[in-house]
């Protein structure tokens, strides 16, 4: 327990070393990390992978999932990307991909908020309410 | 008529598709009834879940990284990966007249058969005790129709009283006692058109109790034919631990829609010991740093908060009272235990059990001297108070000189009158299960008692001289019985009835 909370307190403060004006920095988090593997710290393998947890939360939180049932036209694209950036307020990853369960319609999933405009989840929503 | 297509057109063409935001998140782990989730960057303390597959869940520690939930329900149904939604609902309970005569799990959802239940009300499972301003002092009894507790440890409306003893020392018959009790006096209020009477409606929340007592509870209610008035919450030992810990709050907040709605409750918590224990699983589970005996930190405000609840409030603030008995079981009789102490200081008095008093066929087995109520005796009713006020005392004298006694010295007449009278009283006080004694023949035989009328029956034929007392007075002097239970005093006229029946029926007495 104690030596889990340890490697959490680890993780988090290579964490704070990795950002650069309250964000991260990718260089210097490989550099963290090349740092850490260096050294002969017995618990390394278990900060390291608490550290990627943190930077994939962090990732997540920075990067927009847009699943469409039919590929989606570059205009489109480009005002959903010019929709999120004006909402987050920051750059934002995105990724398309064509999901034809979806039916129709779109979901889009940035860190944990979810829109879903499909017609699949407007069903399930359906079903939820009987 | 175009023109109402056109405008229609026009409301469809202007209409925007909205998509709400839902905040979700991914279960990492599952397992002992707890989930781990990453995400739900947005969740609240305590807000219901939805996991899929009907599955709901409660967050209960928010961490930096992800959300720890208690799982109601089967949890084998859901895999890591999952997603997970939050509803923005705080965990809430149907609440109402709709529940009395029903069987619930710690949800609200019947689990009688009856079909659904008929509320329209929800109550959030958590909330915060009235405050000071809203209450009042306690004023009005709760006649638990239990001689030896009405009569020396009387329970007010909106009062906690603990109810304490060993395993099988009659502690949840006490409660099913008193849940009878209130029945017989709300469906004779009823028949009666009593408009003046508040009827008393009793939740009774079984945590961690085996199924098959349970149901037998349920039959004993339903014969005394106090279902009509009773809601039980059920969630037995086969119940996860997390339904456990929230069954109890569940009922409180059924019992508040009666207090906000100017009706008094009666909650019965059988037991907290056991709620105590499911905590402490949840707790252990969920990586809380433990304790004392391993109970967590905040367990003493787990009970407090839930007892805090029971109060009686203001006219302006509801008009109601809830009243609560927790239970508490200890071993080998030990009160300095963690979850005892604990209890103990948080409620408003303690009716204690003993085993050793219960094998000697005192029942029931409460020990005078330990037990307390705080705050009862300001509801007490007038004319108990007139024929009961000294029996703690007296009793207390009585013990003392009998341990005395048994040196084999000799005594003094009145020594030995003192120990009479006691061995009297205390064959008075002894009542076989559900079997409730009205306020109104309590203070008749109580008065009579005071009186040297029973000090020459023999101990051994005192229960049968009880007996036939009662059905004399309740035939043959309704009206005496009547007149006490209205006037709730004794005054001198009704003294010098009583004292005439007493005569009378030594005059029958053989």
């Amino acid at each position: 327990m104690r030596r889990a909370r340890q490697i959490k307190r680890d993780a988090k403060q290579l964490w704070r070393l990795s950002l650069v004006n309250g964000s991260l920095d990718e260089n210097r988090a490989r550099l963290v990390v090349e740092r850490v593997i260096e050294s002969r710290h017995t618990g390394k393998s278990a900060i390291l992978s608490q550290f990627l947890r943190l930077v994939r939360l962090d990732r997540a939180r920075h990067a927009a999932q847009v699943a469409s049932a039919a590929p989606l036209d570059a205009d489109t694209r480009a005002a959903v990307e010019e929709g999120l950036a004006r909402r987050y307020g920051r750059a934002i990853a995105t990724t398309f991909v064509v999901d034809p369960t979806l039916l129709a319609g779109m979901r889009l999933k940035v860190g944990s908020d979810v829109y879903d405009g499909s017609v699949k989840g407007g069903l399930a929503a359906l079903e939820a309410r009987f | 008529m175009s023109t109402l297509v056109q405008e229609i057109e026009a409301r469809i063409a202007d209409a925007k598709a909205v998509t709400a935001r839902q905040n979700v998140g991914v279960i990492r782990e599952v397992g002992d009834g707890v989930a781990r989730v990453e995400g739900l960057s947005d969740v609240m303390l305590n807000e219901m879940l939805d996991l899929g597959h009907g599955i709901t869940g409660l967050a209960l520690s928010l961490e930096e990284t992800d959300v720890g939930v208690i799982i109601l329900g089967d949890d084998t149904r859901l895999e890591e990966g999952g997603e997970v939604r939050a509803t923005g609902k705080l965990l809430q309970v149907p609440v109402g007249k709709g529940l009395l005569g029903r069987v619930v799990n710690t949800l609200g959802q019947p689990l009688d058969g009856k079909g659904p239940i008929a509320s329209e009300v929800a109550y959030p499972v958590e909330k915060i005790a009235p405050g000071i301003m809203r209450r009042r002092p306690i004023s009005q009894p709760v006649q638990t129709g239990i001689m030896a507790i009405d009569a020396m440890i009387p329970i007010g409306r909106g009062q906690r009283e603990l109810i304490i003893g060993d395993r099988s020392t009659g502690k949840t018959t006490i409660c099913i006692d008193t849940i009878i009790s209130q029945s017989h006096l709300n469906s004779a209020a009823e028949a009666a058109g009593d408009k003046d009477y508040r009827p008393l409606y009793c939740i009774y929340v079984a945590i961690g109790q085996k199924q098959s007592t349970i149901a037998r509870l349920i039959s004993v209610l339903e014969e005394a034919g106090a279902m009509p008035y009773t809601v039980i919450v059920a969630a037995p030992a086969a119940d996860s631990a997390t339904s456990q810990y929230l069954a109890p709050f569940s009922g409180a907040a059924m019992g508040e829609w009666f207090m906000d709605n100017g009706m008094d409750a009666l909650i019965v918590y059988d037991d907290l010991s056991k709620h105590a224990v499911a905590y402490r699983q949840v707790s252990l589970v969920l990586k809380r740093p433990s304790g004392r005996e391993a109970y967590p930190g905040d367990v003493f405000y787990l009970h407090s908060r839930l007892l805090e609840r029971a109060a009686r409030v203001g006219e302006k603030y509801g008009n109601g009272s809830l009243t609560a008995l927790p239970v508490i079981e200890t071993q080998a009789g030990d009160v300095s235990a963690y979850i005892p102490t604990n209890v103990i200081s948080i409620t408003d008095g303690q009716i204690f059990l003993e085993t050793d008093l219960f094998y000697q066929g005192t029942r029931p087995a409460i020990s005078v001297g330990i037990s307390v109520s705080r705050v009862g005796s300001a509801a007490q009713l007038k004319a108990m108070k007139q024929v009961a006020g000294r029996l703690k005392g007296d009793l207390a004298q009585f013990r003392e000189l009998a341990a005395f006694a048994q040196f084999g010295s000799e005594l003094d007449a009145a020594t030995q009158a003192k120990i009479d009278r006691g061995k009297r009283i205390i064959e008075l006080f002894n009542q076989p299960q559900y079997s409730p004694i009205p306020v109104d023949v309590q203070v008749a035989l109580l008065w009579i008692v005071q009186n040297g009328y029973m000090d020459l029956i023999p101990v051994d034929r005192l229960k049968d001289y009880q007996a036939r007392l009662t059905e004399y007075l309740t035939t043959s002097k309704a009206d005496l019985l009547g007149k006490i239970a209205k006037e709730k005093t004794l005054s001198e006229a009704l003294t010098t009835q009583l004292k005439a029946a007493a005569d009378q029926f030594k005059q029958i007495w053989t």
